[in-house]
């Protein structure tokens, strides 16, 4: 579906991949974790129209024993903004696209669809449509966010990786915290990720995973963080491997945060 | 004094031994390492011992027939061919199911036999793990999940069966098999050039 009804020469805007899943089903995010497969979209767009990637919201942790899966249970949205040319005639534009997903409960059913969507072309800018305006809110607030103000560094342990960081000033008091990994080979993904709280910042123990990339890599992925009031917050998060020997964290060019706990 | 030595050289040999010590819950298989030896029954009631196998060459793959990524290199007859390629070359080819009892992928051993005859799969044996040992002990988390062991007994792969994560059968013509890169390298007695990738699939039904 589409936010808008109605389109505008060199506006972008955007639609989305509406996914409901039976209970007990889900369906996967970009990085499926140990099964699954991410949700695709190939796209059919008329001239000069360009689609965006899928933007990803965070998504939660299934696990059947020893398997960690990463997905989305009861209904998803997933938005991709549509930049249209400068110039459109008037009329009406059709997007197509081919949507591949893969649903499992126990088991699996790949699932696939052609899908179209007809857009009327307007030369004054349309309002959002009230009957998806609400589902790309939601799913806009579950998308993580840039990490104004936070400060993300990893070190290696034995056995072990730290995901050391502290939130902005401002934030609520955080309960809990759980790490979503963008790539596989990094880190085990049914491994507890216990959190502690240090000297001015907080720390995510996580377990490389078995055979995971050496050295590893930066941490990259999602931050999902639960504050004591019950809400969540998602940041993405690209923290560095750092050497060993000390916290000092570095992160986006911000201040170290130990330097911050000394005043 | 010497007591006191004795007490931080035992701490010292604690915390080593901890941090050495693998973590026993999450145990896995890790290229460069002793694969995990097992025991397990095959369908026809005989006993599997990866020990048996020393001087050769040993390919697990965790199966599940009504997993469509394994319909994918099953419905393709890729997964058939390498079975038939490499154990004629002398590999030894064990498909492992660690399905539970009732789970999604279980059977009994004569609709296993059943079921490999209709499609035309050719492994060295076929093992039950119903209890999930092996797969726990490997870390197999997928269908199918891969592992290369070496005649040394040394895993020298684990991942994948290629690198074109999907269940489209039009992708194996053109994805990376690094079961066969691995397996090719390593009979020609060259290194493995893709030791570890990212497995794909449906989840093990432990």
């Amino acid at each position: 579906m589409s936010e808008r009804e109605t389109i505008r020469a060199g506006e972008p805007f955007w639609v989305g991949l509406h996914l409901r899943m039976a209970p007990g089903w889900h369906t996967y995010w970009k990085n499926p974790g140990d099964s699954g497969l991410p949700t695709r979209l190939r796209w059919t767009l008329p001239a000069d129209f360009q689609a965006g990637p899928i933007q990803w919201p965070y998504p939660r942790a299934f696990s059947q024993g020893p398997v960690t899966s990463y997905g989305y249970e009861d209904e998803v949205l997933l938005p991709v903004k549509i930049t249209p040319p400068a110039s459109l005639a008037a009329g009406e534009v059709t997007l197509a696209a081919r949507a591949d997903w893969l649903e499992c409960q126990e088991a699996c059913i790949p699932g696939r669809a052609e899908l179209s969507l007809v857009l009327p072309v307007r030369a004054a800018a349309a309002p959002p449509s009230p009957a998806w305006a609400p589902a790309f809110a939601d799913a806009r607030r579950r998308l993580p966010a840039e990490p104004a103000g936070w400060a993300f560094g990893a070190q290696e342990m034995p056995q072990k990786v730290w995901l050391v960081f502290r939130p902005p000033r401002s934030r609520v008091p955080l309960k809990d915290a759980r790490f979503f990994p963008d790539q596989p080979l990094v880190i085990d993904h049914a491994a507890p990720q216990p959190l502690s709280r240090g000297k001015g910042a907080w720390r995510l123990e996580l377990t490389p995973a078995p055979n995971a990339r050496r050295p590893l890599p930066a941490l990259s992925g999602v931050l999902v963080i639960g504050g004591a009031g019950g809400q969540n917050e998602a940041v993405r998060v690209e923290a560095r491997i750092l050497d060993a020997g000390g916290l000092k964290m570095a992160g986006g060019g911000q201040r170290p945060p130990a330097q911050e706990g000394k005043r | 004094m010497r007591i006191h030595t004795r007490r931080a050289a035992a701490v010292a040999a604690a915390v080593a031994a901890a941090l050495s010590m693998p973590t026993a819950a999450r145990a896995a298989a890790v290229v460069g390492q002793p694969a995990p030896v097992f025991s397990a029954k095959d369908t026809s009631g005989a006993t599997q011992s990866l020990s048996a196998y020393k001087g050769k060459y040993v390919v697990l793959e965790w199966v599940n027939f009504e997993c469509p990524f394994v319909g994918k290199h099953y419905g393709s007859g890729h997964m058939q061919k390498l079975q038939k390629d490499y154990t004629g070359k002398g590999v030894v080819w064990l498909s492992v199911n660690s399905s539970a009892t009732g789970k999604q992928g279980y059977y009994t051993p004569d609709k296993i036999d059943a079921l490999v005859k209709e499609k035309g799969a050719a492994p060295s044996a076929y093992l039950i793990d119903t209890a999930g040992t092996i797969g726990r002990a490997y870390g197999a988390r997928s269908t199918p999940h891969m592992f290369i062991i070496d005649p040394r007994g040394t895993l020298i792969y684990a991942g994948g069966i290629d690198d074109t994560p999907s269940t489209d059968l039009a992708d194996i013509k053109t994805a990376k098999n690094y079961v066969q890169a691995a397996l090719d390298e390593a009979l020609a007695g060259k290194p493995v050039s893709t030791p570890t990738s990212a497995a794909y699939g449906c989840s093990v039904k432990y």
